[in-house]
Order: C-alpha cells, then sequence, then structure tokens
C-alpha cells in the first residue's frame, strides 16, 4: 500500500466522520436563521466573541456548552438504565454511520489506481443506507420505552408505526429508481446521471423518476421524524414525546442525531435524485478535458462571489436603530478583509496549479475538489428544504399521517415501479 | 332544662327557651338580631337601640329586644320596613363621628360596627361636617390601649368593672358627642381582668398593647384549647398563625364560652401565659451540655436509667391525664419510684375567688385519681437513696430553693424531660424536648373536678415528639392518648363511667362517689 | 344570536386541492418569498430590537411596584395588610409597627415583596385603601444574581419613583 493510498484513506474516512459533524452547526444554524426570515424574525444575534457573532454561529457554540454543562439526569424509577443510556448513542452513530457509503466525489484515477470517493468504498451503496435508516429508529423506539414514561412509549410507538409506514414506499421507491440505474453502487448512480437526456437535459433521477423522488422526499422527511411528520415527538400532545425524560449531552445526541440524519438523507436524495456530485452539463472527463479555461474561470469567479458577498454584508449586517457607533460596522470590516483573504487563497493556489502543476493527475485532483464542492452545495440546498418544508407545513394528525402512507404512497410507489418497468423493457 | 315556648319570628314558627331575652332566645336557634350593648354575662343595658324589634300584640311598636323575654306565641319582627329602616338609622348615628380607619384598626375583621355596616347600613356617609375628634391611643394601663374616637359608647367596658371586677375604673364622661370613656385621672386600670374589655368592646376602642398591630384578625386560625395557667381550666381560643417561611407561632389567647368552668372570660396573667408557648422553648436533645438529636437523648437517658441503681420519676402537675397513666406505667415496669412534688406551682394566698386560684398548675387533681404522691415528704424519701432523678416537665427549681437542688444534683443525675429551657434543662445531665400543650392533646381535671380535654392546636414546623411517645421511646408500653385512655378508664375507679374518647366540649364534672354528665 | 355570522367556505375538497402538493408548492412559494425578501434586505425584519430599542410602557402597564409617599415625604402604607390579603400569589410578606412620624398610628417596619413569587397581577393595587400601593414604575424587566435581590424590601420600594404623571396615571383607569 503506498502512502497515497493510506493518505486518501485517512483523508475519506476523516470527511465521513467529520462532515457530517460540522454540518450539524451548519444544518442548526441554517435551521434557526431560516425560522427566523420565514417568520420575519431575525433569529440568533446576540451572542458573541469579542464581539464576533460569525452571523448567530456562535450561538451554537453557547448551546453546545450549555448542553454539555447541564445537569445530566437518569430518573430514578428507570429499570433499564443501561439502554437509557444506548438509544441517544445508537440515534447518532446510526446517523452518522448511513453517511459512509454515500460518493462525494467521481471516482479518482490517479497513477493509474482508481480510487472511489466514499467513506467506505463498498459496492452495497443503497442497501447500506436502507438497513442503517431502518436500524436508527430503534434509538428512538428504545428511549421511549427505556424511559419508563407514557408520553415516551407513545412517541417510540408513534415512530415505530411511522417508520413501517414510510419504509416500504421509500423502498419501492428506491426500487424503480434502481431498475433505471441498473445498480445499487451510489457511485455507480451518480455517474449515470452525469449523462445527458436527448444531448441537452441532465439525465438526473428527478427527471427521469419524477414520481418516485416526490415518493422518496416524502418518505425521507417521515425517516428523519422531520416536520411535517414529527408526531414522534408531539410536543402539543405528548410533552416531548421520546426524549421526555433527556437531559444534558443525552438530548444533545439526539438532537445531533437529527440533524446528522437529516444531512445525511439531504446526500442520498441528492446521489439518487439531483445528480450527487455532478456538475450539470459537466461530465468527469468534461472536466478534466478543459481544466485550464475552468480553472481561469473560477479565477474570476471567487473575487465575483465574495465581491457580491461583501456588498450583501455591508447592506445587511448594520444596527436598524439610533446608535452611537455601530460594533457592526468592525465586524463587517473584519469580515470583509477575511472574505478577500480567502478569494486571494484561492485564487493564488489556482495561479500555482495553473502554473506548476496542470495536466495529469493534478486536473484529477483539481475535479475531486469541484466536485466534493458540488455535492456538499447541493445537499446544503436539501438541507435548506428540509427548513423550508418545516417552517411552512403544520404537523399531520396521525390517522392522517397513516393514511398517506398506507394509501397514497404505496400505491402510487407500485403503480411508478410498473410504469418505470414498462418503460425501460420498452426501451430496451 | 328550661322550659320551651313556641314564638313566631317573622311569621315563623320556631321553639325556644322561655326566660332568656329575644337576643339570646332567639340567637340559639340561629336567627341574629343585632345588638352593640347587649351582652350576656353583662346583661342588658338597652343603650344602643339596634335590637329594636317590632311585636304585634298591642304593646308600643317597637321594643329592644335585650330587654323583652321570649314569651308564649309571641310575634316578633324582624325584617319590617320600619325595622329595618330603624337598624339602618342607628347604624348612621354610630357612624357619625367614628373614624374610618379600619385599615389601622386591629378590630377589623372581628369588628361588629363593621360588619352591621356591611349587612345592614352599606350607604355612604352624609355627613357634611367635621366629625368631633377625641383622643386615640390613650393607656388605660393593664395593657389596654384606649382610642376614644373609634368608641360607641355601648359602655360594656364600663359595665365590666363596675358588675364583674367590681373595681369601677371606667366611666363614661361628658354627653353627646363629646361623650367619651375614660379613667378617672391617675387611677388607671388596676385589675387582673381588665384585657377582658379588649373581648367585650364591640368595636376596636379598646386595644391590647401586646397584640396591637401583631396580626390582623382574619389570618389567625382559632383552636380551643384550655388555659394551663392555674388550676381552674379556663377554656380559651388559641390564636395562631404560621406566616410565610416562619413557624406556626400563637398570637393571643382569648377567652372561650364555658358556663360550667370560666363564664366569658379568663385572667391576665392566664392570656399571657402564650409568651411560653412561644418563647424559650427546649428544641434539641441536650446531653452534658452539649446539643443533640431526640434519639441521642433518648439513647443517654436510656442508658442512664439501665445503670442507676434507684430511679425516681417526678411528674408535673401540668401533665394530662394520660401522660401521667403512661409516666406511673412506666415507672412500675422500670421499678422506680413515683412523686408529683411540686409545692412550687403553688402560690398560697393568689386566689381571689373568681376565676384565680392558688395552684397554678392545670391538672393536680389528677395525682389524687391515679394515687399519685405529691408532698415533700414523700418526695425527700425518695430521693434519699436514689442517683438518678427524671422529672417529666416538673421544674424543681421552682419547688427545692437553688442550695436545695444542688445538694440534690450532687448525688443523683437529673433528666429533664420537659418544654422550656432554664434551671432544669441547663443542670440536668440530659434534657429531653417534647411538645407543650398547645401542641399537644389530652384531659385535665380541675380544682372543681372538672375533666375537660383539649386538642393539637399548634403544629410547629418541626414538631417536637409528645411526652407519651418519649416515655414510650424509654422503655415504657403505653403506646400513646388512645392506648392511655383505654387503660385509665379500665384501671382508674372514678373514670368507670366515663368515656374518655368523649368528652362533651364544656367537660364533666367528677364527684367524689358518682359520676355525673353535667350536659345530661 | 345576533352577531353577524359568516359561514366560512370548507376548503380541502376538490382534487386540486386533494392533490396537496400544489398546495404544498404555493404554501412553500409563500414561506420562501418572506424568506427572500428577509434575506436579502433584513431592515425589513417585523421586529423590535430589544434592548437597543424599548417598547413604549403606557401608564396602565403593570410593572414593578412601589410605595408612594404623602407630599410632605411620609410614607402612604398603614400596614392594613389588604394587598398581603388579597395576593394570589402570597408574595408580600408585612410586618407593622407604631407609626413614627406623627400620622395616624401605624405603618409597615417591613414590606417585602419577592418577585419571584409575584405574578403582576395587580390586586394589591385595586386593594390598597390609601393608594399606597403602585404599579406604575415602568419597570417591566427585573434581573438579578440571587434570589435574595428579588425580594423588595420597604427602602426599595419607596425609592422608586413613578414614571407617569398623575393625570396620566389616573386617566389609566387607576
Amino acid at each position: 500500500m503506498s502512502q497515497l493510498d493510506i493518505l486518501l484513506i485517512v483523508s475519506r474516512v476523516c470527511f465521513g466522520a467529520f462532515v457530517p459533524l460540522c454540518f450539524i452547526a451548519v444544518c442548526v444554524w441554517m435551521e434557526r436563521r431560516g425560522a427566523a426570515f420565514f417568520q420575519d424574525r431575525s433569529g440568533p444575534n446576540r451572542a458573541n466573541i469579542c464581539g464576533f457573532r460569525a452571523g448567530g454561529l456562535v450561538q451554537n457554540l453557547a448551546d453546545a456548552v450549555k448542553l454539555i454543562t447541564k445537569e445530566d439526569i437518569i430518573p430514578g424509577h428507570l429499570k433499564h438504565k443501561f439502554y437509557f443510556v444506548l438509544a441517544p448513542c445508537i440515534v447518532f452513530c446510526i446517523a452518522i454511520a448511513s453517511f459512509a457509503a454515500i460518493p462525494f466525489a467521481d471516482v479518482m484515477k490517479i497513477g493509474g489506481k482508481e480510487y472511489i470517493m466514499q467513506t467506505i468504498p463498498t459496492d452495497l451503496g443503497i442497501l447500506w443506507f436502507l438497513a442503517l435508516a431502518g436500524f436508527g429508529v430503534y434509538g428512538i423506539i428504545l428511549a421511549g420505552w427505556s424511559s419508563h414514561n407514557k408520553y415516551g412509549v407513545l412517541g417510540g410507538l408513534r415512530a415505530a408505526a411511522q417508520v413501517i409506514s414510510y419504509e416500504i414506499p421509500m423502498g419501492l421507491a428506491i426500487v424503480s429508481a434502481l431498475i433505471v440505474y441498473g445498480t445499487v453502487n451510489l457511485t455507480g448512480i451518480a455517474q449515470f446521471q452525469g449523462q445527458l437526456l436527448f444531448g441537452f437535459i441532465p439525465m438526473w433521477g428527478v427527471v427521469l423518476q419524477p414520481l418516485g423522488a416526490i415518493i422518496f422526499i416524502v418518505a425521507a422527511f417521515a425517516e428523519a421524524n422531520r416536520t411535517p411528520f414529527d408526531l414522534a415527538e408531539g410536543e402539543s400532545e405528548l410533552v416531548a414525546g421520546f426524549h421526555v425524560e433527556y437531559s444534558s449531552m443525552k438530548f444533545g445526541m439526539f438532537f445531533m442525531g437529527e440533524y446528522v440524519a437529516m444531512f445525511t438523507n439531504a446526500a442520498i436524495i441528492v446521489t439518487l435524485y439531483f445528480g450527487g456530485f455532478q456538475i450539470p452539463w459537466l461530465a468527469t472527463e468534461t472536466l478534466v478535458a478543459y481544466a485550464r479555461p475552468l480553472t481561469v474561470l473560477m479565477m474570476l469567479a471567487v473575487p465575483a462571489c465574495g465581491w457580491i458577498f461583501c456588498l450583501w454584508m455591508s447592506k445587511n449586517n448594520r444596527s436598524h436603530y439610533a446608535h452611537e457607533s455601530d460594533y457592526r460596522d468592525r465586524e463587517v470590516a473584519v469580515y470583509t478583509k477575511i472574505v478577500w483573504g480567502i478569494v486571494a487563497a484561492i485564487d493564488i493556489m489556482l495561479f500555482v496549479y495553473l502554473i506548476a502543476a496542470s495536466g495529469g493527475d493534478a486536473d484529477r485532483v483539481l475535479v475531486m475538489f469541484l466536485q466534493v464542492f458540488t455535492f456538499l452545495i447541493k445537499t446544503t440546498m436539501m438541507c435548506f428544504v428540509y427548513v423550508w418544508v418545516r417552517w411552512t407545513l403544520p404537523r399531520f394528525r396521525y390517522d392522517q399521517l397513516q393514511r398517506l402512507g398506507w394509501q397514497t404512497l404505496l400505491p402510487l410507489s407500485l403503480l411508478n415501479i410498473f410504469i418505470t418497468s414498462a418503460v425501460v423493457v420498452a426501451l430496451s | 332544662m328550661a322550659d320551651k315556648v313556641k314564638l313566631f319570628v317573622n311569621g315563623q314558627e320556631v321553639e325556644v327557651e322561655s326566660g332568656k331575652n329575644l337576643i339570646d332566645a332567639i340567637g340559639a336557634v340561629g336567627i341574629e338580631i343585632p345588638h352593640l350593648c347587649y351582652h350576656p354575662a353583662l346583661g342588658a343595658d338597652g343603650n344602643c337601640r339596634m335590637c329594636l324589634v317590632g311585636i304585634e300584640d298591642g304593646r308600643p311598636p317597637i321594643v329592644p329586644a335585650c330587654k323583652t323575654k321570649a314569651a308564649e306565641g309571641m310575634k316578633v319582627l324582624l325584617d319590617a320596613d320600619h325595622i329595618k329602616k330603624i337598624q339602618h338609622d342607628v347604624m348612621e348615628l354610630e357612624l357619625i363621628n367614628h373614624p374610618i380607619d379600619c385599615p389601622i384598626c386591629d378590630q377589623a375583621g372581628e369588628c361588629k360596627l363593621q360588619d352591621y355596616y356591611m349587612k345592614y347600613d352599606g350607604q355612604k356617609s352624609r355627613m357634611t361636617v367635621k366629625p368631633v375628634m377625641k383622643a386615640k391611643k390613650l393607656d388605660f394601663g393593664a395593657g389596654v390601649v384606649h382610642d376614644q374616637e373609634r368608641c360607641i359608647l355601648c359602655a360594656r367596658c364600663v359595665r365590666f368593672t363596675r358588675q364583674i371586677t367590681k373595681t369601677g375604673e371606667l366611666g363614661i364622661v361628658n354627653r353627646t358627642d363629646y361623650a367619651r370613656v375614660n379613667i378617672f385621672p391617675g387611677r388607671p386600670l388596676a385589675n387582673r381582668y381588665a384585657l377582658n374589655v379588649v373581648d367585650l368592646c364591640p368595636v376596636g376602642a379598646m386595644t391590647s398593647s401586646d397584640f396591637r398591630f401583631k396580626q390582623r384578625a382574619w389570618f389567625l386560625t382559632k383552636s380551643p384549647s384550655i388555659c394551663q395557667g392555674c388550676s381552674k381550666g379556663c377554656n380559651i381560643f388559641i390564636d395562631h398563625n404560621r406566616e410565610k417561611y416562619k413557624d406556626d407561632v400563637i398570637y393571643r389567647y382569648r377567652p372561650r364560652l364555658n358556663e360550667k368552668v370560666n363564664g366569658y372570660f379568663i385572667c391576665d396573667e392566664g392570656r399571657m401565659t402564650y409568651k411560653a408557648e412561644n418563647d424559650n422553648r427546649l428544641t434539641t436533645g441536650i446531653v452534658s451540655g452539649k446539643e443533640t438529636g431526640l434519639s441521642e437523648a433518648v439513647e443517654a437517658t436510656r442508658r442512664l436509667i439501665s445503670e442507676a441503681k434507684k430511679t425516681v420519676f417526678l411528674v408535673s402537675p401540668n401533665n394530662t391525664l394520660e401522660q401521667m397513666y403512661a409516666i406511673k406505667a412506666f415507672a412500675a415496669e422500670a421499678g422506680a419510684a413515683l412523686s408529683g412534688f411540686s409545692d412550687g406551682y403553688i402560690q398560697e394566698g393568689d386566689a381571689d375567688g373568681y376565676l384565680i386560684q392558688d395552684d397554678k398548675s392545670a391538672n393536680r387533681a389528677s395525682f389524687e385519681l391515679l394515687g399519685i404522691e405529691g408532698s415533700k415528704d414523700g418526695f425527700d424519701k425518695a430521693v434519699a437513696d436514689a442517683d438518678l432523678v427524671i422529672s417529666f416537665n416538673n421544674d424543681l427549681s421552682k419547688s427545692l430553693a437553688e442550695a436545695d437542688l444542688n445538694a440534690l444534683l450532687e448525688k443523683a443525675q437529673l433528666v429533664y424531660i420537659g418544654t422550656s429551657l432554664g434551671t432544669c434543662a441547663s443542670k440536668a445531665a440530659v434534657a429531653l424536648p417534647i411538645a407543650s400543650y398547645s401542641e399537644d392533646c389530652g384531659s385535665l381535671i380541675n380544682i372543681d373536678q372538672v375533666l375537660q380535654q383539649f386538642a393539637v392546636a399548634v403544629v410547629k414546623n418541626e414538631p417536637a415528639a409528645n411526652l407519651i411517645e418519649v416515655v414510650q421511646q424509654l422503655g415504657g408500653s403505653v403506646a400513646g392518648v388512645k392506648e392511655a385512655r383505654a387503660g385509665l378508664m379500665e384501671s382508674v375507679a372514678a373514670l368507670k363511667d366515663v368515656n374518655l374518647e368523649e368528652v362533651p366540649e364544656e367537660g364533666i364534672a367528677l364527684t367524689d362517689n358518682e359520676v355525673s354528665n353535667v350536659a345530661a | 344570536m345576533s352577531g353577524k355570522v359568516k359561514i366560512m367556505e370548507r376548503r380541502g375538497k376538490d382534487l386540486y386541492e386533494r392533490v396537496y402538493l400544489i398546495e404544498v408548492f404555493k404554501g412553500m412559494a409563500t414561506t420562501f418569498g418572506h424568506f427572500l425578501r428577509n434575506f436579502l434586505d433584513n431592515s425589513k425584519l417585523l421586529v423590535r430590537h430589544y434592548p437597543e430599542q424599548k417598547p413604549e410602557i403606557t401608564a396602565r402597564w403593570r410593572g414593578r411596584h412601589r410605595l408612594t409617599k404623602h407630599e410632605d415625604g411620609s410614607m402612604k402604607c398603614v400596614a392594613c395588610f389588604m394587598c398581603q390579603t388579597n395576593c394570589p400569589a402570597k408574595c408580600i410578606m408585612i410586618e407593622a409597627g407604631e407609626r413614627t412620624d406623627g400620622r395616624t398610628e401605624k405603618m409597615p417596619v417591613r414590606f417585602d415583596i419577592d418577585l419571584l413569587e409575584c405574578i403582576y397581577c395587580g390586586y394589591c393595587v385595586e386593594a390598597c385603601p390609601m393608594d399606597a400601593i403602585r404599579m406604575d414604575t415602568g419597570i417591566f424587566s427585573v434581573t438579578g444574581n440571587e434570589r435574595e435581590s428579588f425580594v423588595m424590601k420597604l427602602e426599595d420600594l419607596l425609592a422608586t419613583p413613578g414614571a407617569f404623571s398623575e393625570e396620566e396615571y389616573k386617566k389609566g383607569g387607576a
């Protein structure tokens, strides 16, 4: 095993482990700020370190400190303390592990060797995800049951019934997708979506499988216990549902697990239906072939983005009330310098690449970075959809939830399989 | 049993006792005739005119109810318009000069004038002239503070000093608007029942300097009990209140009607004994000068009892019948001598033939009933060779001179099981706190052989154990008041026919040979 | 019933609405409109930037309590306990004593209001026969670092001035 092999294994595992964790912060921040903007509020904008609020991200830090230092209560009446502690760990670990099979860039060919850009280079792909997603709900059921609390048990039972109802349409939606893609390997699925339909439309899953995409997205929302399907928590009737007895970091694990699951689900939706790491119209080989002109283009685009961002920031990062000296002016000045610093660094790196290393394997690495970037952008946007839906739709009633699962999504997904199969057979 | 007569009130037939005036007779069946100056103990005076009623039998149209005896077939009118107008007008008259300082008046909440205003008057003052100003906050002596402005001249206080105490310190001076109650110059209230005028006063003109501004009347819980200041056993109300974040504290004693014992009044000394219930209380166990918990003190006492060659149990004449029974039973089991020596509780020549008695203990009569020896000789003989004296709330320092007490304590150790701090508690090898009578229940027999019972009135935040419990913890066999009462009814001849579980409120008179229920 | 009756049309029955997704997308378009508007220009947020921008308090607002004084500076309170009696939260604790400033006879020697227990119902103000306690300080935010600091003492209550003129306060319905 060469040094390169080891480096790549380490970096892929780090990516799989840390990117979901980092995105907890991003998702929580996005949820808060998003919720605020959807409701014409301003969201967290007070917590700061030396006056720097990072747009509200520092609030997450404060919350983390709060959760860690809160009293960790294990209720005295519990019979199964071990399961009580185990439950949040299951939720959190499963959520992270299910990210492991998702490709974040195309297969990278360096020095004649091919490297599959997944945390675990497995062919199981979508099956891995399905298995773990189903397992994640065990944590919730276990939490509800071991809490020895009627609200907890009701929350856990709701979660169980909900997962059974929505696993099936989800599985069937995937079946029809698999008929189209002809593989369960997620890298393969993403590569498939790099083709063009009729020569000009990107061959994304959402174009080939619109109904399947909707069914899958709805079921994924339900699987992640997100609004409008968060009946397991149901504040109004179940207090907090399955995590009613949890406090401190054990609650924190549930909390983080929910956001990791949201990120993972967004990633799988992107991979299955929105082209994964593919940049529309620019397949991997095209990118490699046109690496130099693309680099030049990027060297222009990055400062443009920086400029727009700075404009937006100087307009919006200011106090809207009478004040003597706005501390936000200083913030904006510092942020502007940081933004331009980053822009300069990227441009220098691209310039160095252009002068010294273009052509050969460096092109491949550049394309890999571009695809990782694309993948993360797409996933973030999908996460935003999660937030968006949460602050738009009210929660379903429990019977409505079950009716939607069994009477609507299940027949539709079966119909979808039928149509897909017929079309695929007819075309081949 | 008095004869019954039938009469009509507002056309409705009621059966009342004959021979009483209308206020008492009709009041007994729950129909109120408003009155200010009349008081059953002081008789009818007829000066307030509040009790005017109509009687439809050819008499003058209206008569004062306090002066009219209930008679067969009488038709009493209370709700006629002209009667209501009289009540209304009398109220208006009383209120012409009455200051509306209810917010600062201690009587507010138990004030007749206030109640009647709400019930019979309820109109705004029509007075445009300045009210007559009189003296406020006059010190009448004996802890009575008088407010002349509030006075409605019912003369209850004046009549009390003339009829009951026969001292006559108070009188009404001047006339009409300028009439006022006053003492004679330089001669303040100087009788031992003076504070009863505070209770008698229907308004807030007489206030007690001791209770003044301490509490509002409506905050107080009024628990019936029996005064233990002397052997008369006067019936009282214990007025106590637990303020927020504080302990249950007694604020005053008030007399409670028991015609067989004390009537409507109590003496001033008895009234002030509530202070001993609040202050200077023994609250923790003390073992050789160090404060400990109850269990450690009990343990130390048990050890002393087991080590002692001869033990003397010293019973207090303030212990209840049940407590004495439990101690006596324990003494028999432990082989200890029993003494009730408590000469110090008797103040010779203090009695006044009315309520105050020589014997300042509540239950000495029970000694005789249970055969407890109370003489000095008996005590001397018992302690002669004893090396442990256990005092059950008996304050030996009252009965023995200090030198005698010290001499006794040189050869014998003292265990003090009591309620208050003092000489005994400080000299004792072990001191054990117990619940005082306001926190306990039991039976007492007073000097006139009337057996009365009282219940728990005050519950402290950290209640002390009661004496029977402590005796049980020390090794006694009596498990509680119930068991003690059963044992008493079985073993004491005089109590054979008395049901100690159901003693009527006014008590049972025990005579030498026969047991007769007073209530019957 | 004499009032105006408006019969609402029951929605959600026709196919267009039963498909639900279209309505979902319409709803999402609405919320996204708000998001975009606020995202592009956050001066349009419908918020008050508290604590920099304080809300305007009216004379009827029940703020922190104060004890009022006569013109000569002596306190109006006569320790009648009406407020304590009326208080549903039992947060007022008074101890009465002899008056020392020459007016009437009675005054409080201790007058504590535990603001942690107070529910700001204003019953004390209504019960007071002397207009001695008012909630017109305009103080709506009470903060402290320990529990004890929330117990307002007699001096604190007397030291706080009212935030409104007498006419304004009276106009507020007091």
